[in-house]
């Protein structure tokens, strides 16, 4: 309609009216706008729209639930609430934040939106089955949901037999089937990005001169092939033993409940780098960009995403250490457990030295990114506690753990993908947000994350179980505190979704690149056209092309 | 249309056996493979016959995978896809069996 | 492809592609990918069935030899048989040769249905002799050793997520059927009949795996 309306009156414009805005093609956002254009969309841009929204809704009720689980724990004897509420609280939490927000969430929005545009594509390969595994998730979060309504599941996440099989007398069925089905969705979305990645490169894209941000999203898919297909078996078997007994993991008629738990750990280990690999992909693009400085060491980066996509098979046994399994096997899965803190070093010191004598600017996504270097060191290093076989003995199932993963799901995954849709929010909607919120907001939520779980590992580390509604009365000061540190967390997601929400309507209008950032998505306008490009992108010579370059680089060229 | 056969002409019945010959040679030595087995387990002659079976099996799968799935033809991109998957199935069954045969 | 396709067989490239070859080469991979979920959702299984073996071979044995073997080989061979009238159906549709082409993919959809039908019928076997432990109401024929019934429930479970594909793979065939029987079909398509040549074979594959580690191997 306006823009219709501007070109009739092409001599009536006012002067200070941005002369690109005439005659352009509307942007994806407002190419359609009727509900069908949304909920039939094969834009993979609009797909990864529909996926913000609905993994937001998920956040937002796992992050209620913990807020009931920390609720819980401010009092030592149990008084709030009873066990059996607890336990559903920590499982809806567990089962809603894993399986519909921490798994779908980088790949699924920034993913499906950035991969064409990085890769100068006009769509994913397969545009109809990316809306399929919308679908698919939404059907698949709907049953959990049922399960939630009609009363809850006490099992925690990880769904363990025997007790999700003969004792629980929960909605497990409904919550298996929903987890199940979700897993198709990250099937689907993964075997596209591979396909996508393979062959549908701009001319010119070599491998090699990706962004890392493609290559962990392309070991990502890489996992969600090859890992995905055997949780939906132990899940199916589990259903099996549930609804008939089948006895495969029950101990009664000589079956192994650690054979569950060795089939859900090749994909659920696997799972923590579908979770972490794709927000070290964004971190790798938000560092160069606001140190305007060239990554440093593009190539071992490249190959450390792939190293961890096969590492992390080998090294699930760490999970079982005191279930049972044989010595030989700890030993085994201990010894390569170690491996994995390799390639994560490798990208570590990559981002550190890509700071280093970078031209610095501390906007939000790089307050979250350097927040996550931080926070991601030390949920590593404490990795390595839990990965040495007599330490792990001694923390096993504490707070320790708990604090460990939460340090790399939360202080890794959520912050890069706050730090994600700060950096890439004025492409996806063409509206700058504000700053100085945005900052506020990202060091609310450092000092909230690190008060609620540091005193986790002091917990766990003096030998605080998880998965307790009622502890030792000398344990309740650290509690509170942690308790306290997620109310201030809590305030730092609010204010987000208070600010970005406004700045759709209220926002300065954002410029094509309003970071001085390199990648394709950066050449084509702010929000991209329908097809991304409205001519043919001219691939650089080189990636992360930044004004500063490391003094070895510099040595080398002469 | 060009059915039923006798209707065909001497060059499409030659092409047609130029192209249906892998088929059905293929179809054949599937089918012995398959006798093989299924005599070694209808008379289970001696106690370590799974070995042998299985490496019948083996031949089967690569005779479906190289020839009538015709990964021999693919470029290396699709030959490695082919076979990534058998390599995942080796590292999960190798890693659980470090559990299994060592209780 | 050995050979190249016939006059006028080929496909219309969709918008978001740059080219046919690019858009086939997407296809592909993109099926290939697929399947290596599915080798990867069935050997899973087979892991377990290994270690019910592992743990319990007496009782697995035993359950083993209860099984319908000779429905299983007839089965295989049925099988062996729709994957040779799969790969004539592609010959076809390379050729250009429609109508082959489509009696083809009638004839490996019929043998699809008469695998489903012999596997009813061995599970019906199965029924009549107390062979199904999932039910609880029906007594089963090994209950003396308990952990027979973990390799009896697997080969459930397993056979039926097979016949699913199947039956999945039956019903996407007749509709494809259907599509290809009409004009200008193979000038558009031609790569679907590729594609979904690979799932067919793949899902004979998983039963030339299944067959042997169910009912010969454990013996």
């Amino acid at each position: 309609m306006s823009a219709s309306g501007s070109i009739g009156g092409t001599a009536r414009r006012e002067p200070h009216t941005p002369e690109s805005t005439i005659g352009r093609k509307p942007d994806y956002l407002h190419a359609e706008s009727t509900l069908r254009s949304w909920f039939l969309a094969t834009d993979h841009k609009r797909i990864a729209i529909l996926y913000l929204a609905s993994i937001t809704g998920f956040f937002v009720i796992g992050a209620l639930a913990a807020g009931v689980v920390r609720l819980a724990l401010i009092v030592p004897n149990g008084a709030i609430m009873t066990n059996d509420t607890y336990n559903k609280a920590f499982t809806i939490h567990g089962v809603v934040m894993v399986w519909f927000f921490l798994i779908p969430s980088i790949p699924a929005t920034f993913g499906n939106f950035l991969i064409p545009l990085m890769i100068g594509a006009r769509d994913l390969a397969f545009p109809k089955l990316n809306l399929t595994s919308w679908y698919v998730f939404m059907a698949g979060a709907l049953f959990t949901l049922v399960s939630v309504v009609l009363g809850g599941v006490d099992t925690g996440w990880t769904f363990y037999a025997p007790l999700s099989t003969a004792f629980s007398n929960t909605w497990v069925l409904p919550a298996l089937i929903g987890v199940t089905i979700v897993g198709f969705s990250s099937i689907l979305t993964g075997l596209n990005f591979v396909v996508t990645i393979h062959t549908m490169r701009a001319p010119g894209m070599t491998w090699f001169k990706l962004p890392i941000f493609v290559w962990t999203h392309y070991a990502t898919s890489l996992i969600f092939l090859l890992a995905t297909p055997v949780i939906t078996t132990a899940l199916i078997l589990l259903i099996a033993e549930r609804a008939f007994h089948i006895g495969v993991f029950d101990p009664a008629y000589g079956g192994d409940p650690v054979l569950f738990q060795h089939l859900f750990w090749f994909y659920s280990h696997p799972a923590v780098y579908i979770m972490v690999l794709p927000g070290m992909g964004v971190i790798s693009e938000i560092v160069p960009a606001f140190a305007q400085k060239k990554l440093f060491g593009y190539r071992f980066v490249a190959y450390a995403s792939i190293g961890l996509a096969s590492v992390t098979f080998f090294v699930w046994g760490h999970h079982m250490f005191v279930n049972g399994q044989s010595d030989l096997a700890s030993l085994v899965f201990s010894a390569l457990s170690f491996a994995v803190a390799v390639p994560s070093a490798v990208k570590v010191y990559n981002w550190t030295a890509t700071i280093h004598k970078g031209s610095l600017r501390l906007d939000t996504p790089m307050l979250y990114a350097m927040g996550y270097i931080g926070l991601f060191v030390l949920g590593g290093l404490t990795g390595l506690y839990l990965a040495t076989l007599a330490i792990n003995q001694h923390i096993h199932a504490t707070y320790f753990v708990v604090a460990h993963f939460h340090y790399i799901m939360v202080g890794g995954t959520v912050l890069a993908f706050l730090g994600g849709l700060h950096f890439w929010w004025p492409k996806f909607t063409g509206r700058m947000y504000s700053e100085p919120w945005g900052r506020i907001s990202a060091l609310l939520i450092f000092l909230g994350f690190n008060v609620t779980f540091f005193p986790q590992f002091i917990l766990g580390y003096l030998g605080m179980p998880r998965r307790y509604a009622t502890y030792p009365a000398e344990f309740q000061l650290l509690n509170v505190l942690s308790s306290a540190g997620a109310t201030i967390l809590a305030a730092g997601y609010i204010f987000p979704m208070l600010y970005l929400v406004y700045s759709l309507w209220f926002g300065r209008k954002a410029p094509a690149n309003p970071w001085n950032a390199k990648g394709l998505e950066w050449e084509t306008a702010s929000p991209p056209p329908t097809h991304n490009f409205l001519s043919p992108p001219e691939v650089p010579r080189v990636p992360y092309d930044y004004p500063i370059q490391a003094q070895e680089a510099r040595d080398q060229h002469g | 249309m060009r059915n039923p056969l006798a209707a065909l002409s001497a060059d499409d019945r030659a092409l047609l056996r130029r192209r249906l010959r892998t088929p059905v040679l293929t179809f054949l030595a599937l089918l012995a493979l398959l006798a093989v087995n299924v005599t070694l387990g209808a008379t289970l002659p001696f106690a370590q016959v799974w070995i042998v079976e299985l490496l019948v099996v083996a031949v089967m799968v690569a005779l479906i995978l190289l020839v009538s799935m015709e990964v021999i033809h693919e470029p290396p991109l699709i030959r490695l896809f082919s076979g990534l998957g058998f390599f995942w199935v080796a590292i999960m069954v190798g890693m659980t069996l470090t559990d299994y045969l060592a209780r | 492809m050995s050979e190249p396709l016939a006059q006028g067989v080929g496909v219309a490239r969709a918008e978001h592609f740059e080219s046919v070859a690019q858009q086939r080469q997407a296809a592909t991979l993109g099926i290939w990918a697929w399947l290596i979920t599915e080798l990867l959702l069935f050997s899973a299984l087979f892991l377990v069935a290994l270690i019910t073996r592992i743990q319990h071979p007496e009782a697995t044995v035993a359950a083993a030899k209860h099984l319908k073997f000779w429905i299983g080989a007839t089965n295989t061979v049925v099988l062996i048989c729709s994957s040779l009238t799969m790969s004539m159906a592609i010959e076809f549709s390379r050729m250009g040769w429609q109508r082959a082409m489509v009696r083809a993919m009638l004839a490996t959809a019929a043998l699809g249905g008469l695998f489903l039908v012999l596997k009813g019928y061995e599970y019906y076997a199965d029924w009549d002799e107390h062979m199904m432990p999932f039910l609880s109401h029906r007594p089963f024929a090994l209950a003396e050793t308990p952990a027979a019934r973990l390799f009896v429930n697997l080969y459930y479970v397993a056979t039926l997520l097979h016949a699913l594909h199947l039956f999945t793979g039956i019903g996407l065939l007749l509709g494809m059927t259907w599509m290809a029987a009409k004009a200008g079909f193979l000038a558009r398509h031609q790569n679907w009949i590729e594609v979904y040549g690979l799932y067919w074979h793949f899902i004979d594959l998983v039963w030339i795996l299944a067959f042997p580690i169910l009912y010969v191997v454990n013996r």
